[in-house]
């Protein structure tokens, strides 16, 4: 099980609110939240923020029954560049 | 799709085919077949048809055979192309409606090796700049007043500067890193970011740069996290808030993506990122393009022809905001003009029609990877046309022209290559800096540029 506060999840909140805001509101501890990461707004139009919070916080805030207005856990996976190519099986290799 | 479609017309046709005195065309043999378009230039061929050498032999054995050519009982050749949408349905058709079609079959290019990785530069950055900069700057099109963002490894603008043999700068203002990334904005190792904002400069010369190196390391093993994007995102969402409205002009440059889906839940699964619009990351590229960016990712080098030994999907490589719709998504072609075959082709996960264009790669330019090392993947094409989307922004602000009209008029304009029309290969073709300049400045004698 990854440790930390690694899983990335999203919380409504109204427009301008703060890390502190996505605390209270969702009753999260300052250690079970990334908090370098912070509160990130994803659509301001729709008041939809990102966190990056423990696995058992996710659960809770996201399970049955949860909190209103928190989803997720979305996936996070690596990223990297598209460039340069690097070698790939040589043609043929996957044939009989 | 190109086909080939196998006929069986009138003995009459079929004997003027036959006759070498005699010229005919696919109109002759085929008439109009709906949903295909013939290929007028393909002279039909006879087709002798096949029968037992003896009589009562096996019909369907390829042992003793003869062939017949009689008008009665050979066929024809033509060729076409159908549209690539629902193939076998349309096969399914065009039997119906057709009876004297006998058969269908694909019609594959046949073509010399294409580009790979590991080969050499084909061409270098002069020529992309003959091929598209010349055009624009003759239209005032050059970046000026246009902030394009580079989402990679950081810039170093030393190399750069000194590559170009011009002075390059970041706007260290508007720049951004994810926490606990250290080093100085425009101050990072020479790498794949330097490379990419290279690239712009090649047709954007006066765009400012903005430095945003979400792909540097801060934890063991991985290079960045699609979360750490997330952030970049809001970031420029601040940005482009801080412009006004008319004003509004930033390009965004993703030469990056996901190759493996071991990484993400499965499609379907609500936390699903390659298949789900509905991601946080998916949102954040919305509410971006919805605020006035224009936005470009990389379609990927998992081409078919030689695919990157990181891919890691099955098929439809084209995956997450790689193939959003409100993005555009950039294929590779050689400054020849041949896709090059680590480009991934389409179609997109989150939109059918992906990439939606080409344009060059493969040519020596930065040299951020040795003196001798090609600016490849699709990964060089991004940065590129990101660098022509900001030299027209520079004088179409979003006013003028949002974001959705912006990629409609590099698709419109683009030079189809391919097979006609889109296609998942090429997309609509690769962009072509004079068709541009036409349509501008059709754009404003029409008054449509205020």
């Amino acid at each position: 099980m990854t440790q930390g506060p690694v899983v990335l999840v999203t919380v409504t909140l109204p427009a301008g609110a703060t890390l502190g805001d996505a605390l209270r509101r969702y009753d999260l501890t300052p250690d079970q939240v990334d908090q370098e990461y912070g509160l990130v707004s994803v659509d301001p139009a729709q008041g939809l923020y990102a966190l990056l919070v423990t696995a058992d916080a996710a659960e809770r805030i996201t399970g049955t029954p949860g909190t209103p207005g928190a989803a997720g856990p979305y996936a996070n996976p690596s990223i990297e560049p598209y460039g340069p190519p690097q070698p790939g099986p040589a043609r043929g290799d996957d044939e009989g | 799709m190109r086909v080939m479609i196998q006929m069986r017309p009138a003995p009459d046709v079929v004997e003027a085919v036959i006759d070498p005195s005699v010229r005919t065309t696919a109109a002759d043999v085929a008439g109009p077949i709906p949903g295909v378009a013939l290929d007028p230039d393909y002279e039909p061929v006879p087709v002798p048809r096949p029968q037992p050498a003896a009589p009562g032999g096996d019909p369907l054995s390829l042992e003793s055979m003869t062939f017949s050519m009689t008008p009665e009982r050979a066929t024809v050749l033509v060729r076409g192309e159908i549209q690539d949408y629902d193939v076998a349905s349309r096969y399914a058709m065009l039997g119906l409606a057709r009876p004297d079609i006998v058969a269908i079959s694909s019609d594959p290019v046949i073509e010399s090796m294409p580009t790979c990785g590991g080969d050499g530069p084909v061409g270098d950055w002069h020529d992309v700049q003959n091929k598209l900069t010349d055009h624009l700057k003759s239209e005032g099109m050059d970046g000026e007043g246009v902030a394009l963002a580079i989402l990679d490894t950081g810039i170093n603008v030393a190399h750069v500067s000194e590559v170009l043999g011009q002075p390059v700068t970041v706007d260290e203002s508007r720049s951004w890193k994810p926490s606990g990334v250290t080093g100085n904005f425009g101050q990072f190792p020479v790498d794949h970011g330097s490379m990419c904002a290279f690239d712009t400069r090649i047709t954007a010369p006066r765009a400012t740069l903005l430095d945003l190196p979400v792909l540097l390391s801060t934890k063991p093993v991985i290079l960045g996290l699609l979360s750490d994007a997330v952030a970049a995102f809001a970031h420029l969402r601040n940005v482009l808030d801080a412009m006004p409205q008319e004003q509004r002009a930033l390009v965004v440059s993703n030469s990056w993506g996901s190759f493996k889906p071991t990484w993400d839940f499965p499609p379907g699964h609500p936390g699903n990122y390659s298949d789900n619009p509905a991601h946080p990351f998916n949102l954040s590229v919305s509410a971006l393009e919805q605020a006035g960016a224009d936005i470009l990712f990389a379609a990927g080098n998992c081409g078919r022809e030689c695919p990157d030994g990181r891919c890691g999907f099955p098929d439809r490589p084209i995956n997450g905001a790689n193939s959003h719709p409100r993005v555009l998504s950039v294929g590779g072609v050689d400054t020849r003009g041949a896709r090059v075959g680590y480009s991934s082709q389409g179609p997109g996960r989150l939109s059918r029609r992906k990439p939606d264009i080409c344009t060059y790669t493969h040519f020596a330019g930065s040299k951020a990877f040795g003196p001798n090392e090609p600016d490849s993947g699709t990964s060089a094409a991004t940065p590129v046309a990101a660098g022509v989307v900001a030299a027209i922004r520079s004088q179409l602000p979003v006013g003028e022209l949002s974001p959705a009209e912006m990629r409609t008029l590099l698709r419109r304009t683009a030079d189809d290559l391919g097979m006609a029309g889109y296609d998942f290969d090429y997309g609509y073709g690769t962009i072509d800096a004079a068709a541009i300049v036409e349509a501008v400045r059709r754009r404003r004698k029409n008054g449509r540029h205020h």
